[in-house]
C-alpha cells in the first residue's frame, strides 16, 4: 500500500451557504448544558446509533448517500444506511474498517474531515483520490463538540478508468464490477451534496438537542423515582421537608406512620403540631429552626406528640436546605427512640439502685466503725489529757501516736463515705465566703505534727491582696490536708511543703491554689492517673503507703463541685506542684439567688442591715460570728442572702439580708430576726438592731445585665453604709 | 456557781464512761441514759442544763426523745446537742429543725465539742460581760 493511496484534495473546499448551523440552544436544559460536563456515558448515550439509526437511513435513502456517525475522534460508530453497493464492495473487502471513515479508500490514514468539521464547526466535503466524495456535518451541543456525521457520495462524476483499476487492487476487486457499479450509480452534483450537507447538519442538530432532552429527562425521572422510592421505602424514620416558616411540603410514608398524620391532612401545616404544648409556649419550634439556620444543622432528642396526642422521645435531625445562600426551607429526620430511651433509663436506675446500695453499706460500715473509733478516740485523748492522772514521757509519746492512727482512720472513713456520695450525686459543697489566708494558716498548723515527725517544714506563699474565694471550709481544708499530706508522704525527709495561692492568669473569676512539694516526682504516665479512684503511684523512694488511695480522686471531685479544676505538673525527681482553682468570691453571684427575674419584675428584693452594738464598749469577734449563725438561720436558703462582710479586715458590727421579700414580708423577716436574736442573748448587753432597709425596686424587664446593675447597687450600698459615708435609707 | 448538769443519751456504755470523764473533768455533772425510754424518765426527774443526745437508740430513736423534750413544760428550752455517728448530710438539718442546737459526728472534735457545750450553757455569752468589766 502507498502512502498516496488516500488523497485529499481540497479539505476545507465546501463553501457554507449560510453561517454553520448550530444548536439554537433555547431551552433552559440546553442552554445549562454549555457548562455541562458531559461524562464518557452521556456521550455514548447522545451518539446512540441506534437512536440514530432511523433518521440517518431515512436520510439515507432520501438523498442517496450512505451516512454514518463518528465521535469527536473521527471514530466510526457504525453506518446506518449503505445504500450503495459500491461501498458494499469497499467495505466487505476491507479489513479492521470499522476505525477508519467508511468513505475513505485508505483505511489506514486517518479521515481529517471530521477533524476540520469539528474544528470549524461548520460542514466539510472531501474528495478523494478515487474521486469518491464525502461530507462531515459536526455534531455541537452548545460548547460540546460530540462527533460528526458523515454522509458519502459516490461519484459526482464518472470514474477515471485508470483509478478504477486502482481502486479494485487496492481493494482486490474486481475492476469490471466497479464500473458497473459506478454506471449503474447516477453521479450526483456537488449542488445537490452541499444541500444535502446543510439539511444533514440541521437535522442532526435537531434530533441531538431533541435526544438530549429526552436523556436528561430520563435520567431527572429516574433519578426522582429512586430518591422517591429511598424515601417512601424508609419506615422507621419520619422524612419531610418545610417551607422556611415552617410548614410543612412534603411528607413520607414513615412520617405519616410515626407521626400520625396523613400527607393531604399535614401538607401546608407548621410543624409546630408535633411539639408538647409546653415546648409551643416555651417557643421551641422557633428556636431549632433559628439554630438550624445558624449552624446549617441541629440535632436534639425530646418529647413529641403523634396525631393521637401520645407522646414519644424522638431523635430529632433538622438541616437548612439553602439554595445560592437564599433559605429554602428545611429537612427534617425524626426517629422514634423511646425504646432506647426506656432502655437506658432501667440501667440508669439500675446503676442509681446499686449506687444506693453501696451507699447504704458504707453509711452503714461508716456509721459501724465510728462508734468503736468514738470510745478509743475519748479514751486516749482522756488519757493524754490527763484525766486519769499524769503519764510517763514514753506513754505520752504511744499514745499520741495512738491518737494519729484514730485521726488517720476517722479520715479514711470520711473518705469512704465521700466516695458513695460521689456515686449517688450526693457529694455537696457548701460554698460561703472565705478568706485563704487564715485558712491556710489554720491547715498547716494541723499538718505540722505530721510533718515534724519526717523534719519537712511547711510554708505558705500567699499573695497579697488576694479576693476572696466562695467555697465550702471543710471542703477546702479537706482538699489542702489530702495535698500537704501526700506532699509529705512522697517528701524525703528535711524537705519543703508549699502552699500557695496566685490570682488564675487564665480566668479572672477564680484563685489559684498550689500545694508543692520536693519530693520524688510522678511519670508523665502517673501524672494522668493520680486522681483517678483507688491509684496510689509506687514510688521508689518509700515502699509502705497509708490511706485507701481515695484522697486525689476526692479532691478532684470535691474541686469541681466547686466549679474548679485540678491538675499536676511534675518531673521525676523534681518534685510536684498540685494545682486547683476555687472561683473567686462575686456578690452579683451571690445575690443572683435572690435577684431573679421574678423577684425584681414584682419589686420586692430587700436589703435590710442588722447592725450588732454592745451597749458598752466593743463587741467580740467570737460573738459577733456567733450572731452571724443566728441570722443565717433567720434566713431562707435560696430566697434571702446574708451578704458576707464586704472587708478583708476584723468582722464588722454591721450584717446586711438581701431578702427576696417586699414591704410587707419585711416586717416578717424583721420581726424573725428580732425574735432568733432575744433567744441568742437575753442575758448580755448586746443590743442587736435593724437598722435599716432599703427595697431595691427596679420597674421593667429584667435579663443577666439588668440583675448584674442591681448586685452592684447592692455592693455600693453596703460600702457606703460600712464606710459610714451615708445611711441606708 | 452551782454545777451545770449534763445528761448523755447514749447506748454505747464506752461512751458514756470516756465522755462523762470528760466532761467530769471540765466540772460538770454527769448523768446518763442508755434508751430513749429511760432518757425521758431521767430528763424528768433530773431537769438537765443539757443534753447530749445520739440519734440511734433502743426504743425510739433521738428525734423521738426530742420531740417528746419539747412537750414537756420542763424540758422544752434546755439545749440539746446531737452527737451521732449517721452522716450529717442526713441529719444534721432534721436535727436542727427538730430543735437540737449543734450537731456533731463521732467522733467530735475534743474541742470544737467542749466550745459548743459553753455555747448552749450561755458560758461564752459570760465572755462580753467578762470583756466589759
Amino acid at each position: 500500500m502507498t502512502s498516496e493511496a488516500s488523497l485529499r484534495v481540497g479539505a476545507s473546499e465546501y463553501l457554507p451557504s449560510a453561517t454553520p448551523i448550530r444548536s439554537p440552544l433555547d431551552s433552559g436544559l440546553l442552554r445549562e448544558s454549555a457548562n455541562i460536563e458531559v461524562s464518557d456515558t452521556l456521550r455514548a448515550d447522545l451518539l446512540d446509533l441506534d437512536a440514530w439509526r432511523q433518521i440517518l437511513t431515512t436520510f439515507g435513502r432520501t438523498t442517496r448517500v450512505a451516512v454514518a456517525l463518528t465521535d469527536s475522534q473521527g471514530q466510526v460508530l457504525g453506518k446506518c444506511h449503505n445504500a450503495q453497493p459500491v461501498w458494499q464492495l469497499v467495505h466487505d473487502a476491507a479489513r479492521g474498517w470499522g476505525t477508519g471513515c467508511p468513505f475513505c479508500i485508505t483505511t489506514h490514514v486517518p479521515c481529517t474531515a471530521v477533524a476540520d468539521a469539528l474544528q470549524t464547526d461548520g460542514v466539510v466535503m472531501v474528495h478523494d483520490q478515487a474521486g469518491l466524495t464525502h461530507v462531515a456535518v459536526p455534531l455541537l451541543l452548545g460548547k460540546l463538540r460530540l462527533g460528526a456525521i458523515i454522509a458519502g457520495q459516490v461519484f459526482d462524476r464518472y470514474p477515471d478508468p485508470l483509478l478504477l483499476r486502482r481502486v479494485a487492487k487496492e481493494f482486490g476487486v474486481s475492476a469490471q464490477g466497479l464500473w458497473e457499479l459506478a454506471r449503474e450509480q447516477r453521479p450526483v452534483s456537488n449542488a445537490v451534496l452541499q444541500a444535502s450537507g446543510d439539511l444533514l447538519c440541521a437535522l442532526g442538530q435537531a434530533f441531538l438537542r431533541q435526544r438530549y432532552g429526552a436523556i436528561l429527562e430520563a435520567k431527572l425521572a429516574e433519578t426522582n423515582g429512586r430518591f422517591r422510592l429511598l424515601v417512601e421505602g424508609v419506615r422507621d424514620h419520619a422524612l419531610f421537608t418545610m417551607d422556611p416558616t415552617g410548614r410543612v411540603t412534603s411528607w413520607n410514608g414513615g412520617a405519616e406512620r410515626l407521626l400520625g398524620y396523613a400527607e393531604a391532612e399535614i401538607m401546608g401545616r407548621n410543624f409546630s403540631c408535633i411539639f408538647t404544648r409546653e415546648d409551643i409556649q416555651n417557643r421551641v419550634p422557633e428556636k431549632q429552626l433559628n439554630k438550624a439556620l445558624e449552624a446549617g444543622r441541629v440535632e436534639n432528642e425530646g418529647w413529641r406528640v403523634r396525631g393521637n396526642r401520645n407522646q414519644f422521645w424522638a431523635n430529632v435531625n433538622i438541616t437548612a436546605l439553602e439554595d445560592a445562600g437564599l433559605a429554602r426551607g428545611f429537612a427534617i429526620i425524626v426517629h422514634d427512640v423511646t425504646e432506647r430511651r426506656k432502655v437506658a433509663t432501667v440501667l440508669e436506675e439500675a446503676r442509681q439502685e446499686r449506687a444506693c446500695l453501696q451507699e447504704k453499706l458504707l453509711s452503714h460500715v461508716s456509721h459501724e466503725l465510728r462508734t468503736p473509733l468514738t470510745a478509743i478516740y475519748l479514751f486516749t485523748t482522756n488519757l493524754l489529757d490527763g484525766i486519769h492522772g499524769d503519764l510517763t514521757p514514753d506513754q505520752h509519746e504511744h499514745l499520741t501516736f495512738a491518737l494519729d492512727n484514730v485521726k488517720q482512720l476517722k479520715s479514711m472513713v470520711g473518705d469512704l463515705l465521700d466516695i458513695t456520695r460521689v456515686e449517688t450525686h450526693k457529694l455537696t459543697v457548701e460554698p460561703q465566703h472565705l478568706g485563704l489566708a487564715k485558712l491556710i494558716d489554720d491547715v498547716l498548723s494541723t499538718c505540722l505534727t505530721n510533718a515534724a515527725v519526717k523534719n519537712i517544714s511547711l510554708r505558705s506563699d500567699v499573695a497579697p491582696g488576694l479576693p476572696f474565694v466562695w467555697a465550702d471550709p471543710a471542703r477546702v481544708r479537706q482538699i489542702l490536708i489530702n495535698l500537704i499530706d501526700n506532699g509529705i508522704k512522697f517528701a524525703p525527709a528535711g524537705g519543703t511543703v508549699t502552699v500557695a495561692t496566685r490570682p488564675y492568669a487564665e480566668n479572672e473569676g477564680f484563685l489559684c491554689l498550689s500545694v508543692s512539694d520536693t519530693g520524688c516526682g510522678i511519670s508523665r504516665e502517673n501524672r494522668e492517673i493520680v486522681f483517678d479512684r483507688l491509684s496510689q503511684v509506687r514510688s521508689t523512694a518509700e515502699a509502705s503507703r497509708s490511706g485507701l488511695g481515695l484522697g486525689l480522686f476526692i479532691s478532684r471531685e470535691l474541686v469541681s463541685r466547686h466549679g474548679g479544676r485540678i491538675w499536676v505538673e511534675s518531673e521525676l525527681g523534681h518534685g510536684s506542684i498540685f494545682y486547683f482553682t476555687l472561683p473567686a468570691f462575686s456578690l452579683a453571684k451571690l445575690c443572683a439567688l435572690v435577684l431573679t427575674a421574678p423577684n425584681l419584675e414584682a419589686g420586692c428584693v430587700t436589703l435590710i442591715a442588722v447592725d450588732v452594738a454592745a451597749i458598752e464598749g466593743a463587741v467580740q469577734a467570737d460573738i459577733l460570728l456567733e450572731i452571724r449563725k443566728v441570722l443565717e438561720r433567720c434566713i431562707r436558703p435560696g430566697q434571702d442572702v446574708l451578704l458576707p462582710s464586704m472587708s478583708d479586715a476584723e468582722p464588722v458590727g454591721t450584717f446586711f439580708i438581701v431578702a427576696g421579700t417586699d414591704a410587707k414580708g419585711f416586717e416578717v423577716i424583721a420581726s424573725r430576726i428580732v425574735r432568733e436574736l432575744q433567744n441568742f442573748d437575753s442575758a448580755s448587753k448586746l443590743k442587736p438592731v435593724i437598722s435599716s432597709t432599703t427595697l431595691l425596686l427596679a420597674p421593667g424587664q429584667f435579663g443577666e445585665e439588668q440583675i448584674g446593675d442591681v448586685a452592684s447597687r447592692v455592693d455600693q450600698l453596703v460600702q457606703a453604709h460600712l464606710l459610714g459615708k451615708e445611711r441606708l435609707k | 456557781m452551782t454545777e451545770k448538769k449534763i445528761l448523755i443519751i447514749d447506748d454505747d456504755q464506752h461512751l458514756l464512761l470516756g465522755l462523762s470523764a470528760r466532761l467530769k473533768a471540765k466540772g460538770y455533772r454527769v448523768i446518763c441514759a442508755a434508751d430513749a425510754i429511760s432518757a425521758i424518765t431521767v430528763a424528768r426527774k433530773e431537769v438537765p442544763d443539757l443534753v447530749i443526745l445520739d440519734l440511734g437508740l433502743p426504743a425510739g430513736d433521738g428525734f423521738r426523745v426530742l420531740e417528746r423534750m419539747r412537750d414537756l413544760a420542763d424540758l422544752a428550752a434546755t439545749p440539746v446537742i446531737v452527737l451521732s455517728a449517721r452522716d450529717p448530710a442526713d441529719n444534721k438539718k432534721r436535727a436542727l429543725d427538730a430543735g437540737a442546737v449543734a450537731f456533731f459526728q463521732k467522733p467530735p472534735d475534743n474541742h470544737e465539742f467542749l466550745s459548743a457545750i459553753r455555747h448552749a450553757l450561755g458560758e461564752t455569752i459570760a465572755l462580753s460581760t467578762f470583756l466589759k468589766t
